[in-house]
């Protein structure tokens, strides 16, 4: 009697497992949990870590640089303690905008800028987002977003890149062609001394 | 077809000089290449909704294209396409320690194995192959010279897994064909012919007043005798839930563990085909193959490739689905449901079958 009592239970049980799956099948438009990543993504939580958040910078985010307030100082490559932060500048008359490099002479703050900023690197690759090159800058232009910083720029905690050169932030402003151009002016000075 | 392509070539005068062996192997050639064909458009297709099927199942959405590429095509349209294109251009990694002859041999067996078995599907009334006389012998025949290249293939490899996975599934697939030609009997007992045109033809008219005379609804015991085979159908193509020769939960991936890029494409298609095979011969034998459904309605050679399509791919929707819902099976277990519960009772059916041909019909 056992014998047959399995094969009811086997035959009942299973109808029972194939109907609950063909129900999901047919219902597939509405339940759907797959989140289609690019296009559509999950909004950022409110967050509630027991106190205000605005003068503590809780999520260590991205770093970002405002080139019009950098002097090209290089505090912040110093402070870096993994030499991911790369800076080239050159010499210019104090404190005069260059608009064909996007050049502006004073900053926010009101200190006339020595250096044209034309290279301003940071590799985010190698970034431990340590904070530490954020306090020395002398301008308070380098800062991680959000947290207090959140007015001066948009908050963003996915910042994956489909090609790995993307990853490497360049902040300069300059184009390429004024860069050249001035390079080529120094060597002219060299090989004129 | 070899015979209707011969006479086609007799009228053809440049043909005729050549010798007849040529011939019959151009002809045989020219079937062998639609088989293929639609061997791998099976098997891209399968594939496909395979994955599709089961994401649905399980409020997924598989493989979709978005983004700026629209990577896979609309809805994943073009994901097995790529996957193929992946598989083709991988590299061809023979392992140092494996048996080289076996290793490299084993997926063309396994691949031929289900090949051969669409020599005698009948895909309409005219389009198969070859019309054998014995034709559901056949396919039981040669369904299961696959087993060699599966143990080739786990022996050849030199690896405890693939080793295991070989013997469970000589085991498994030893075991279920008893039940599949026992139930494939209760047919040719009723027929009186082992020729799958003739089992098709049948299968024609009406019976039990409205019900199409197929196989299926015949009677009670060729009612379970329909699942006896199918499921057993299943157990022989070592689908989930009966793929313990593979096993990806212990056995890494069983006997072709060690096989990757194209060797392992083969093993892949070889298994969609197997899939369409007991799809194919389940709906010639029970569903009526090219028979319609309401019988006298749309009927003819056109329709007929529809119906049997039909048919079998509605069976192959219901293996996907029985991949997806069910739970895997022990050894053991496997085992004592082909022992203890398919043998004695396609047995049973087989007498049942007689008797109510006896005295009931």
């Amino acid at each position: 009697m056992r014998y047959f009592s399995n094969i009811w239970q086997a035959i009942t049980t299973l109808l029972i497992g194939m109907r609950v799956t063909i129900v999901h099948f047919f219902k597939a438009r509405k339940g759907i949990v797959t989140l289609q990543y690019p296009v559509e993504r999950w909004p950022r939580p409110e967050r509630n870590i027991g106190f205000s958040f605005d003068s503590y910078n809780v999520i260590r985010s991205r770093l970002h640089v405002d080139m019009d307030d950098c002097i090209g100082c290089l505090k912040c490559v110093r402070a870096c303690p993994v030499d991911c932060i790369r800076i080239e500048t050159f010499k210019v008359e104090k404190g005069v905008d260059i608009p064909e490099a996007n050049h502006i002479g004073v900053t926010s703050q009101g200190t006339q800028k020595r250096l044209l900023v034309t290279r301003f690197d940071i590799d985010m690759t190698e970034c431990c987002y340590c904070n530490l090159c954020t306090y020395p800058c002398p301008e308070e232009c380098i800062y991680m977003v959000g947290g207090p910083n959140s007015s001066k720029h948009e908050i963003d905690y996915e910042f994956s890149e489909y090609d790995r050169n993307n990853i490497i932030y360049r902040f300069a402003k300059v184009p390429p062609e004024e860069v050249a151009r001035r390079k080529a002016e120094k060597e002219m000075e060299k090989t004129a001394l | 077809m070899v015979d209707f392509f011969l006479e086609k070539f007799s009228q053809i005068s440049w043909l005729t000089g050549l010798p007849d062996g040529i011939l019959f192997v151009l002809a045989v050639i020219l079937i062998a290449i639609p088989i293929f064909l639609f061997l791998a458009v099976n098997a891209l297709v399968v594939v496909y909704a395979e994955r599709k099927i089961s994401a649905f199942m399980q409020d997924r959405l598989g493989p979709m294209g978005q983004g700026a590429g629209l990577h896979a095509g609309k809805w994943g349209l073009l994901q097995t396409v790529a996957d193929t294109v992946k598989l083709i251009s991988k590299e061809d990694i023979i392992p140092a320690a494996v048996d080289k002859k076996l290793f490299i041999s084993a997926p063309f067996i396994f691949f031929i194995g289900s090949f051969i078995t669409f020599v005698a599907l009948p895909f309409n009334q005219t389009i198969v192959a070859a019309n054998f006389n014995i034709g559901i012998f056949y396919i039981v025949a040669v369904s299961s010279v696959g087993v060699i290249g599966i143990i080739l293939a786990g022996y050849g490899s030199n690896n405890k897994w693939s080793l295991y996975g070989a013997m469970r599934s000589a085991a498994q697939i030893i075991s279920y064909e008893i039940p599949v030609a026992l139930s494939l009997l209760t047919v040719v007992m009723l027929v009186g012919s082992l020729q799958m045109q003739e089992i098709i033809k049948a299968q024609d008219g009406v019976i039990w007043g409205f019900l199409p005379h197929w196989f299926v609804f015949k009677n009670p015991f060729t009612f379970i005798a329909f699942f006896i085979l199918f499921i057993s159908g299943v157990a022989e193509v070592n689908r989930t839930p009966f793929d313990i020769p593979e096993a990806e939960s212990e056995l890494v991936a069983g006997f072709h563990t060690e096989y990757s890029g194209l060797r392992w494409a083969f093993f892949f298609l070889a298994e969609y085909a197997n899939v369409f095979i007991v799809a194919g011969v389940a709906s010639v034998v029970f569903l009526g193959g090219w028979q319609s459904p309401i019988p006298g309605f749309l009927e003819g050679s056109g329709w007929g490739l529809v119906w049997f399509l039909g048919k079998a791919i509605f069976l192959i929707f219901t293996m996907i689905w029985f991949r997806w819902t069910f739970p895997r099976l022990r050894t053991d277990q496997l085992m004592v449901m082909c022992w203890k519960y398919f043998i004695p009772i396609a047995f049973i059916n087989i007498m049942g079958v007689g008797l109510w041909d006896l005295f009931v019909s």
